[in-house]
């Protein structure tokens, strides 16, 4: 088939309507010390310590920042096991018991009055994101704080991203029609950090009844400045550069931040979490995760408690469907998710969703040159030319082609008639263009 | 703490520790789209079958000799590539010759069938009922050799199989084929196919399939309905069928123009003209079933755009300039050529670029004045 791709099929939207239920505390809680951004990490608590709920127990670092460690649960610390965490690779987590006491660390928490949160500035936000170790929920990771510095430049428009174009996750969905207050007052937050009023909740057209909720919180205050956005169904949507698109008309260029124009723009979960470390100084340990995919037998939206094992999530869903087949197992989207060799992993901050999908036995075939990926790419790139360049090892070529502007939003493979990894030859290419 | 969560029964079904997986890494994205390459050939050769069933009952006899030979050849030659392409690794141990057919067939795929399928019923269609025996066979080993297997194989030919052993065929064999129209029985019409001077026959022949021809470019129901299932089906991209036969239309009434306003010629009508144009000889077939052939074409949409008009040209020159009566084939083997270039990437791009649209107006346009000025000063009677 030649045709541009622009809507992933998504075998379980059913999961849309189902409501999140609190999945319960387990009694082992890991907490990562290492992550993909921060190498290094120090503890300031020794094994047999008794720690509490927020509770500061170390700090990691990262190549430009620091990001203190807080224990999710109140317990005993008992070492180091090394598990899987997200981004693949085998890390060190820090295990602690839980003791289902739930005591809070007073001197982490402590809420702030009305008239305390008016007089905070961006500078005040900025430090309150760096102290609770807020991160971008959406699954990127990247630290919040740094979003709060625009480096002098004016910023005139606050996006939220709730686009959530991946299929199969519902996270963001669920949070938006379960929390929207929290969601109105976050963004409010934002407009006092920022100093603008045009703030835009970005939505999928297709969810008429999470736009229908915000119209309506949203008349009984008409000078708020939000505005819902209704956006685009298509895959990738939720791209950061296509929302600005979709919602502005401003075209950000590759290479360039959006705020060179005026824009910043936040995950719709990163906005309740940021609510929560203002309000009440609270690090976000509890996050909205979808559980899906067509290898899970009972898929389901949860809330749960950062740093649980994923058998204790998955042994809530009633385990695995066709257990003889093989699975691929993948935290975050089906499309730019990560595939993990195991299910011995961690649910981290950033997990959006865990899927188990049925692994595809189809085989590579020849390419036909169909233009079908061609078509389909959202940075208009050449990505059959990107492969016959890496097979070929012509180094001119691939810097030719522009392969760094490849956003591996997964299309190129999506789409492919011969079934071929196409993505991966980009992304070899980016390596080759690098050199 | 918080409250046990409310869960349904079956939620703690199976344990987890009853059940052993394999889990498999994968790099992104994990979902595909549902199409194959298997699926896109069998849609075309589903878009032949109307095409083949009229030969089948038009000539009975010739179209049975036709499809069975030149299945048969590029069958066995693409079998024959695939036990080459894929011998058994060297080692020590003696390998008797079931072993190595054994070991090569494993790599023979469905795709691999039905891929010289595609070509061979092209092949068979495009030749006359009247061809030889020997014309098809030399003809189709040399169409999928020459044009597909010597560049390795699916997906790497430049050149359309079909369209490469026609011309071989017609070349080497040319003197014995004569063409007959459908349902003729055993008389046997002249050796040249005068009916491309249009005018000896009527719209409403050409359109049936009334007029003398190969097997499957007379019946132009059939074709259509092809290409109606090409497009529904997205096989086919619409871009470079409407430039192909967008740009003939329009070199078409360009010369009609000139034959009639300045020259003083007779024409009946520029609409009849024009179509009964498209209608003669394998033109519209080309269109539907040869030009579209993804393999052999460009993969950014303004090089397809000019890869049609190009293949187009090439036709509109060869067909009423040249010494040969019909131009389909040989414009898109020349359009095959220039497919590479138009792909270069150093000049493609798949955003219309400045570049793109004068190219796309200064192509035809050049062709255009190439035209009328043959036309006029030149007077070829078109």
């Amino acid at each position: 088939m030649i045709a541009k791709t622009t809507h992933i099929e998504n075998t379980r939207n059913l999961l849309e309507i189902l409501p999140t239920v609190d999945i319960g505390e387990p009694e082992d809680i890991f907490i990562a010390l290492e992550n993909a951004r921060c190498a290094k990490a120090d503890l300031t608590i020794k094994e047999g310590d008794h720690v509490k709920m927020y509770q500061v127990i170390g700090m990691r670092h990262g190549p430009f920042f620091d990001q203190p460690i807080h224990s999710t649960v109140s317990g005993t610390f008992l070492g180091f096991e090394k598990h899987l965490h997200r981004s693949g690779k085998m890390v060190n987590f820090i295990h602690i018991k839980n003791d289902f006491k739930e005591e809070e660390d007073e001197t982490v928490v402590h809420e702030r009055t009305p008239e305390e949160i008016a007089k905070l500035t961006r500078e005040d936000f900025m430090q309150i994101a760096k102290e609770c170790a807020s991160v971008g929920l959406g699954g990127s990771s990247f630290p919040t704080y740094i979003k709060f510095d625009t480096k002098g430049r004016e910023i005139k428009t606050i996006l939220i991203n709730g686009v959530e174009c991946e299929p199969y996750i519902t996270a963001d969905k669920r949070m938006m029609l379960e929390k929207p207050e929290e969601v109105i007052e976050g963004i409010k937050l934002l407009q006092q950090a920022f100093g603008t009023k045009d703030a835009r909740l970005c939505i999928k057209s297709k969810y008429k009844d999470i736009i229908a909720i915000y119209d309506e919180f949203l008349r009984a205050m008409p000078d708020s400045g939000i505005k819902v956005c209704p956006v685009g169904n298509f895959y990738p949507q939720g791209w950061e550069i296509a929302m600005i698109k979709s919602a502005t008309g401003i075209e950000v260029a590759s290479g360039h931040l959006p705020s060179e124009y005026g824009i910043v723009d936040f995950n719709v979960s990163t906005v309740v979490g940021l609510l929560q470390n203002v309000k009440y100084n609270k690090p976000v340990i509890e996050r909205f995760v979808s559980v899906t995919g067509d290898a899970i037998k009972c898929p389901s939206n949860f809330s749960i408690r950062v740093g649980t094992p994923m058998k204790y999530i998955l042994e809530k869903c009633g385990g695995y469907v066709h257990p003889e087949r093989k699975k691929v197992f993948i935290l975050g989207g089906p499309m730019m998710g990560a595939s993990i060799p195991s299910d011995d992993c961690i649910c981290t901050k950033t997990v959006t969703s865990i899927i188990v999908l049925d692994h595809d036995e189809s085989k590579e075939e020849n390419c036909i040159r169909c233009g079908s990926c061609v078509l389909s790419c959202p940075v208009h790139l050449r990505p059959v030319q990107i492969m016959n360049a890496v097979k070929a090892m012509d180094k001119d070529t691939i810097k030719l082609l522009e392969p760094l502007k490849c956003i591996e939003c997964g299309l190129c493979t999506y789409s492919c008639t011969s079934k071929i990894q196409v993505t991966d030859y980009v992304r070899r290419a980016k390596l080759l263009a690098k050199l | 703490m918080s409250e046990e969560p409310n869960f349904s029964p079956n939620y703690r079904g199976m344990l987890m520790d009853n059940q052993t997986i394999t889990i498999i890494k994968e790099s992104a994205p994990h979902v595909r789209r549902k199409d194959n390459l298997v699926g896109m050939l069998l849609d075309v050769v589903i878009a032949l079958l109307p095409v083949v069933v009229f030969s089948f009952i038009a000539w009975p006899l010739g179209a049975t000799k036709n499809v069975l030979i030149s299945v048969a050849v590029m069958e066995l030659a693409e079998l024959i590539f695939v036990l080459v392409t894929h011998p058994m690794p060297v080692d020590l141990q003696k390998h008797s010759l079931v072993e190595r057919f054994k070991y090569g067939i494993a790599s023979y795929r469905m795709s691999n069938f039905l891929a010289a399928l595609v070509s061979a019923l092209i092949f068979a269609m495009i030749l006359p009922a009247s061809t030889s025996w020997y014309a098809l066979m030399i003809g189709a080993a040399a169409g999928i050799t020459f044009g597909k297997l010597l560049f390795g194989g699916n997906g790497n030919n430049l050149f359309n199989p079909a369209a490469v052993g026609m011309v071989f065929a017609k070349v080497c064999f040319g003197g014995t084929m004569y063409y007959t129209a459908p349902f003729a029985g055993v008389t046997e019409v002249a050796v040249s196919p005068t009916y491309l001077a249009g005018g000896d026959y009527g719209i409403l022949d050409l359109f049936i399939g009334n007029v003398p021809g190969t097997l499957g470019e007379t019946c132009k129901i059939a074709i259509l309905l092809g290409l109606a299932y090409l497009l529904i089906k997205r096989v086919a991209d619409w871009k470079v069928v409407v430039a192909y036969i967008g740009t003939f239309a329009i070199l078409t009434l360009a010369g009609g123009l000139t034959v009639t306003l300045p020259r003083g010629g007779n024409i009946p009508s520029y609409g009849e003209w024009v179509l009964s144009h498209l209608l003669a000889g394998g033109f519209l077939f080309g269109a539907v079933y040869m030009v579209t052939d993804p393999v052999t074409m460009p993969i950014t949409t303004p090089s397809r755009v000019l890869y049609g008009m190009s293949a187009a040209i090439a036709a509109f020159f060869i067909r009423h300039f040249a010494a040969l009566p019909e131009g389909v084939g040989y414009g898109i083997l020349i359009a095959n050529c220039l497919a590479p270039l138009f792909d270069y990437p150093k000049w493609s791009s798949e955003v219309w670029k400045k570049k793109d649209i004068i190219l796309c107006i200064a192509i035809p346009v050049a062709a255009l004045a190439i035209v009328i000025w043959t036309v006029f000063a030149g007077g070829f009677a078109l």
